[in-house]
C-alpha cells in the first residue's frame, strides 16, 4: 500500500492514562518481587513446605538468621540437612570456623551437613553472633525425626526461641 | 513515559498549524509507542504471577534448654496429643488411656480444655510425637492448637485478676518425645 490513509471517523482514544496507570501497577509489582536468594539459587531441590494459618503476620526475619533446611534432592532422593547463614560477614566467620575448611568453601551460600557438622556450625554461630535467630525449613514429607534432632541440637546449644518455615495456607 | 508521548503529540500540535482540526503536519518525529505498550503489559503479567507465589512465613516456637530435672505435672492440669507414626491423633487427659480424634476435633478438644473452670490458664499441653510421624501433620496440629490459642487467649482476656486487669494468657505446651510405654498403648488402638 502507497499511503496509509486513515481515515478518522471520530474515535479518538488517548491511551495515555491507560499507559500511567500500566506503569504504576508495574513498579509496584516489580518493589513487591520477591527474588531467589543466593542460597536458594545454588541449591538443586525444592522444599515443598507445610502450610500453617497466618495468625499474627509474621515473616522470615532477613538479616541475624540461620536456616536449617531439611530437603529431599531432586536427583537422587536423599534426605540433608543443609545449613545457612543470612548475614555475609556472619557467614564467612561461621565457614571458617569449620575443621574442614577450605578457601572454595567461602563462595558457598549454604553447605549440605550431617548431623554433627551441624552441630559445630550451630554452635560456631552462636558464638559468632549470639543473637541469631534460627529457623527450620523442612519438607512436608519428612519423617519428624530429622526435625526432632535438628530441634534437639538447637536445645544443646541453647537457641531456645526458634522459627518454622511454613508457606500461608489458603 | 507516557507523559512525554502526550507532550510530544502536543509539541506536534503546536508546530503544526494553529488550527482545532486534528490534522498533524508530521515533522519528523512519529514514535509509534506500540512495541513499549506490549512489553510493558507483558512485564506486568510477568510480575503479576511471579509475585504471587506464596511468600513463606514463619511459627514461632520456644523449646526448654535441656530438661535436667523432671517437672511434677498434676494429672488435672495436664493435656496430652499423641501423633501415631502413620499420622492418627489420639489425646489424653491426665493418666487416662489415649482416645483417638481427628485433626478437625483437635481445635474445639484445645478450647474445651483449656477453659474448663478448674485449670483454667493452667492446663499444660503436651505434643508427643512418634519419630515416623509425618512433618507436614506436626505443623497441622501445631497450627489448629495455634488458632485454639487465639479464642482461648480471648477468653481468659474476659476475665479480671486480683488488679483489676484483665488476666494475661500463660499458654503451657511442649513438645516430647514419645515414651515406651505411650508407643505401647498406641500400638494397640
Amino acid at each position: 500500500m502507497a499511503k496509509v490513509k486513515k481515515k478518522r471517523v471520530g474515535f479518538v482514544i488517548d491511551m495515555t492514562p491507560l499507559v500511567d496507570i500500566t506503569f504504576l501497577l508495574l513498579t509496584f509489582f516489580m518493589f513487591t518481587a520477591k527474588f531467589k536468594t543466593q542460597a536458594e539459587s545454588e541449591q538443586k531441590f525444592v522444599i515443598k513446605r507445610p502450610a500453617s494459618t497466618p495468625v499474627d503476620t509474621a515473616t522470615i526475619p532477613d538479616k541475624d538468621l540461620a536456616v536449617i533446611k531439611v530437603a529431599i534432592d531432586s536427583a537422587t532422593s536423599d534426605t540433608m540437612y543443609y545449613y545457612e547463614v543470612l548475614n555475609e560477614a556472619d557467614r564467612q566467620a561461621v565457614w571458617q570456623k569449620m575443621p574442614n575448611f577450605t578457601p572454595e568453601l567461602l563462595s558457598k551460600h549454604q553447605l549440605p551437613v550431617d548431623k554433627d557438622m551441624l552441630n559445630e556450625l550451630v554452635l560456631a554461630t552462636r558464638v559468632v553472633r549470639p543473637a541469631t535467630k534460627f529457623a527450620i525449613d523442612a519438607d512436608k514429607k519428612l519423617r519428624f525425626k530429622w526435625i526432632a534432632d535438628a530441634m534437639d541440637i538447637l536445645r544443646r546449644n541453647r537457641a531456645t526461641m526458634f522459627n518454622y518455615v511454613t508457606d500461608k495456607k489458603q | 513515559m507516557a507523559g512525554g508521548g502526550g507532550q510530544l503529540k502536543a509539541e506536534r500540535a503546536k508546530r503544526g498549524k494553529a488550527s482545532k482540526r486534528k490534522k498533524m503536519k508530521r515533522v519528523g518525529f512519529h514514535i509509534d509507542m506500540t512495541p513499549l505498550v506490549d512489553i510493558t503489559f507483558l512485564l506486568l503479567t510477568f510480575f503479576m504471577f511471579a509475585t504471587t507465589l506464596a511468600a513463606p512465613q514463619v511459627m514461632e516456637m520456644s523449646i526448654p534448654p535441656e530438661i535436667v530435672k523432671q517437672v511434677e505435672v498434676r494429672e488435672s492440669e495436664l493435656l496430652q496429643i499423641f501423633i501415631r507414626d502413620d499420622d492418627k491423633l489420639f489425646y489424653a487427659k491426665g493418666s487416662d488411656d489415649p482416645q483417638p480424634i481427628e485433626l478437625k476435633e483437635v481445635r474445639a478438644l484445645a478450647e474445651r480444655e483449656n477453659l474448663m473452670p478448674n485449670v483454667r490458664n493452667r492446663l499444660i499441653t503436651s505434643l508427643k510425637i512418634s519419630d515416623d510421624a509425618t512433618y507436614d501433620m506436626v505443623i497441622k496440629v501445631l497450627d489448629e492448637l495455634n488458632l485454639a490459642e487465639v479464642k482461648i487467649t480471648e477468653e481468659i482476656g474476659k476475665e479480671l485478676d486480683e488488679n483489676g486487669q484483665p488476666k494475661k494468657r500463660e499458654r503451657r505446651f511442649t513438645i516430647a518425645p514419645m515414651l515406651e510405654e505411650d508407643i505401647k498403648k498406641l500400638a494397640e488402638l
